[in-house]
């Protein structure tokens, strides 16, 4: 990173002595040396030996966690609907594996497209910085696609995982194009922003297209990128990591059968906007193909956050914190917390509408809401899956709870994953006041789960679907992978 | 979170709006509409990258689809999920059913549009069909499968996530699918929000919402009775004459009344002698293109359509083949367009103006300026030279049986008891190879 931003500044520095005819063949690039194309031949360059012993480690863990959270996903509501309105409005086709459901397949993009459904469907799925949810809109398009590809000529583990990786790469130098990126978003729902974009490049590397090829199926995935803000926190939302996977699959579908789009739509062309019609600063940068000599990959500098119970990443800190106050208030009156030792709850937290919600309605809200994260973990010790069933969200003793909560939005608490904290003050009826604070949960990138925790996050999820054996199976293969000659022992183990 | 509950009343007038509301003036623009997407639909079969695509793409494949004011492509987002659909209903729907849905997808189109002075200009962000006809499929699809009034907001919210396509990618081969998708996903939203799938219910009222389409962002509620008047009733739609973006009507019938004049007094047409040739338009960074390569390139290029008029006395279908572009001729005269943009030339198509000034070798100038051209909303296409355009396009495809009965069915729609025998005339091709599938959504 550091090089290619020594690089950057050398050519930039080279621009200023230059005549002005050679500036302007700068002002227009020639096709080759557009930020578009680096990217094209970036993901046709990629090969597996650029993946170095940290960035596979990685990306294991990711794939693991992904396939969890989809398999217990594949329980929900939204998830059922999504599959039922795949098999009754379109034709049949037996092709790519649906999570949990033996016997169930779909034509590719549609597996991928419920499969992306299920994984995001409980805001389970691991979280980056800048902030999206990466392996969602990537893992059920690339587990589709091997799926999708002939018998005789199936993805080795190795093909399998440097396509996973070169999706999530795309998406994280995408983010690093804008300020805006870096914040907790406010306009489009980045997932399905840039997600879109990281299956398509994804595909296009398992496709093995060619440079332009794969140029274009970034192109084409950007007319169907975006979603607004505004139906995160809805039951809509799992759908945007469902079509981000499904359409970037689409999308280098449509490339590989020739289909072309703009060859500039990475790079910023005043008075008509390419993918930067999603931000509202957008600077890019040509991608360094690996050839050049070595590519350090975003996942190895920047490691990715796992979530311990089913929530937006934000509410990880209160829980945290409100845990730390519960433990405190259960050693001195041992027992339950109850609401009439408590007088006042005090939050102090980023500032961020969908994720400021004083009383969920539902469990998608309650996903998305401060206060109940933290009165659920002060009522609990520990907010889990089970803290979101209707029962558990209409309980008196919450809702007392709820009442009680102010929010404060420090000047010194930015919405930003990488430098917000969570504080909860919680004053007692007596007077005394107790506080907790959270820098760092455990789970964020600084403070990675333990590859036994993640197994355990695994389990306890995968177990509810399969039985244990493929559960294991799924274990070993996974940390197997890049060993395996053919993926087809990891598609056969997820329903 | 505010909410003015103007999505609320977009799932209720969707939700009541009835055949009673109608007027003749709506019936009669639409039917119109109607016909020349169908047309335009049926001849872009023929192109490479409707075989691309296959069912994703028919109707913007050339663009030659209709074109409104603020700028959108309305129609081809909406009757193609329309007719889909249609032909799956166990209901049956008569053809009243099909042009009152038709109308309603158009209407939140129009509606959505008002909502911001952004989209009265040309575009720079977004592909406004991508935006609006999304939200349009999804209303007219609604409105056909009958969806409760909070199934209709249901299905606006779950179509805005699947809104907002580039502009980069127009001028491209894959503009057509912004017009397949905005289709095919709409008719998904509604379809959706039938088996009870939920967004937003609040997404047109929000910035966060459908608001992130634009700079800036004013929505207001809407009315499905008392009051109600269609937008199309006040605004009617423009008609293309040639399958190209429509700011090149102007120009084309600015040059072909610069090379009358020109022809008039010289007597003949002699492309050596021109030295230069001017083109004053609005600025629109994605229809300035010097020198296009691709059809799609060509169909989005104001020096490229001049040239093509100054030389064939035409532009037609025939223009944008990749034999017609390349010709030296023609490559020849692009070399000596100069473009100019006015500052009283604003890049809106209800005010913008082209001039073409043609200067010859011996220094003398023959100019022309076009205002409005032929088949704008301001001058719109004869009912006949409709017709002619639908069975040009259509023939391509249709024996003369299937021509003659579109043009009957839809002629008559509102009196025709199941709309399905559209989908009859529409599978009558000329080639019994060609024969056009029944819609398999894959």
């Amino acid at each position: 990173m550091i090089s290619t931003l020594q690089k950057t500044i050398r050519h930039l520095k080279a621009v200023r002595v230059l005549h002005k005819p050679a500036v302007e063949v700068l002002k227009h690039p020639a096709p080759e040396d557009t930020v578009t194309a680096s990217f094209g031949r970036f993901i046709s360059e990629m090969k597996p030996q650029h993946l170095s012993p940290v960035v596979l480690q990685r990306s294991k863990r990711m794939v693991l966690d992904s396939i969890g959270v989809g398999l217990i996903g594949s329980t929900t509501d939204v998830f059922e609907l999504a599959l039922q309105h795949c098999q009754y409005m379109y034709a049949p086709d037996d092709i790519s594996s649906v999570y949990g459901r033996r016997g169930t397949r779909l034509s590719p993009t549609l597996a991928a497209f419920v499969n992306g459904v299920a994984t995001h469907s409980m805001d389970f799925d691991d979280t980056w910085h800048p902030a999206t949810h990466p392996s969602g809109a990537v893992l059920p398009a690339v587990l589709a696609l091997s799926d999708m590809m002939p018998a005789h000529n199936k993805p080795s583990g190795l093909d399998f995982l440097l396509a996973f990786n070169v999706g999530i790469e795309i998406q994280g130098r995408l983010m690093r194009f804008s300020n805006e990126a870096h914040n907790i978003p406010k306009r489009f729902h980045p997932p399905s922003v840039v997600g879109t974009m990281g299956s398509a490049a994804a595909c296009a590397r398992l496709l093995s297209l060619d440079a332009s090829r794969c140029s274009h199926a970034l192109a084409i995935a950007a007319s169907l990128a975006g979603a607004p803000m505004a139906n995160a926190a809805t039951q809509s939302k799992p759908l945007h990591i469902g079509n981000a996977s499904r359409l970037g699959l689409e999308a280098a579908l449509l490339a590989s059968r020739g289909l072309q789009a703009s060859p500039l739509v990475l790079d910023a062309v005043a008075g008509v906007a390419g993918f930067n019609a999603f931000y509202e600063d957008y600077v890019p940068q040509p991608l360094e193909s690996p050839s050049d000599g070595g590519h350090m990959f975003l996942l190895e500098e920047q490691d990715m956050g796992f979530k311990r119970f089913p929530a937006h990443l934000g509410m990880h800190w209160v829980a945290d914190a409100a845990a730390s106050v519960h433990k405190v208030l259960v050693g001195v009156d041992p027992g339950t917390v109850s609401p009439a030792q408590v007088q006042d709850i005090l939050l102090r937290v980023p500032q961020s509408k969908y994720i400021n919600r004083p009383f969920p309605e539902s469990e998608h809200e309650a996903r998305h809401s401060f206060q109940f994260n933290a009165c659920s973990a002060l009522l609990d010790g520990e907010v889990t899956m089970q803290s979101f069933t209707p029962a558990a969200m209409s309980r008196p003793d919450l809702l007392s709870l709820l009442r009680r909560v102010r929010v404060e939005h420090p000047h010194d608490n930015p919405a930003n994953f990488n430098r917000m904290y969570g504080e909860v003050q919680v004053t007692l009826v007596g007077g005394d006041i107790l506080k907790g604070r959270c820098d760092t949960f455990y789970g964020h990138w600084r403070n990675p789960l333990t590859n036994e925790s993640l197994r355990k996050k695994f389990r306890n999820n995968a177990e509810v679907v399969l039985p244990s054996e493929k559960v294991e199976m799924l274990v070993d293969v996974v940390e197997e992978l890049d060993g395996l000659g053919d993926c087809r022992v990891l598609l056969s183990q997820l329903q | 979170m505010l909410r003015k509950g103007i999505t609320e009343s977009f799932g209720a007038a969707i939700h009541a709006l009835n055949t009673t509301q109608l007027t003749d003036g709506v019936i009669n623009r639409s039917k119109r509409m109607m016909l020349d997407t169908l047309g335009v639909g049926l001849l872009g079969t023929r192109t490479a990258v409707f075989n691309k695509a296959l069912t994703y793409s028919q109707v913007h494949s050339m663009d030659f689809d209709d074109t409104w004011h603020p700028a959108t492509h309305p129609s081809g987002a909406v009757l193609p999920a329309l007719l889909a659909l249609a032909e799956t209903l166990p209901s049956r729907p008569s053809g009243l059913d099909l042009l009152l849905a038709f109308n309603v997808g158009i209407e939140v189109q129009g509606r959505l549009m008002r909502f911001s002075r952004e989209a009265y200009n040309i575009p720079e962000r977004f592909h406004p069909p991508s935006v609006v006809g999304v939200m349009g499929s999804a209303a007219a699809s609604a409105k056909l499968l009958g969806l409760s009034p909070a199934q209709c907001s249901h299905a606006l919210a779950i179509a805005a996530s699947s809104a907002g396509a580039p502009l980069a990618n127009a001028a491209t081969q894959t503009k057509p699918l912004h017009i397949g998708n905005a289709a095919r996903r709409g008719l998904e939203a509604a379809q959706l929000a039938q088996i009870g799938l939920e967004g937003n219910p609040a997404i047109l009222d929000m910035h966060h919402g459908f608001g992130v389409y634009y700079k800036d962002y004013s929505p207001s509620a809407m009315a499905a009775s008392g009051a109600f008047k269609w937008i199309l009733e006040e605004q009617d739609v423009a008609f293309k004459r040639i399958p190209a973006h429509l700011g090149m009507h102007w120009v084309v019938d600015a040059a072909l009344a610069a090379r009358a004049k020109l022809q008039n007094t010289i007597g003949s047409f002699d492309l050596s002698q021109i030295r230069r040739v001017t083109l004053r338009v609005p600025p629109s960074k994605y229809v300035n293109c010097p020198l296009p390569v691709t059809e799609h390139q060509a169909r989005h290029s104001f020096q490229f359509n001049a040239c093509s008029a100054l030389l064939d006395d035409k532009v037609s279908v025939a223009s944008f083949s990749e034999a017609h572009i390349s010709r030296p001729a023609l490559r020849e005269l692009l070399s000596k367009v100069k473009v100019e943009t006015p500052p009283d030339n604003q890049p809106s198509f209800d005010k913008m103006y082209c001039e073409v000034e043609i200067e010859t070798e011996q220094g003398h100038s023959h100019a022309a300026r076009c205002d409005t051209f032929y088949g704008h909303w301001r001058k719109p296409l004869s009912q006949r030279h409709l017709v002619e355009k639908f069975s040009v396009n259509a023939s391509s495809v249709l024996c003369t049986e299937g021509v003659e009965g579109v043009v009957e069915v839809i002629g008559n729609i509102e009196r025709v008891t199941e709309c399905s025998v559209l989908a009859l005339y529409l599978r009558m091709t000329s080639n019994p190879q060609e024969e056009l599938h029944c819609v398999n959504i894959q």
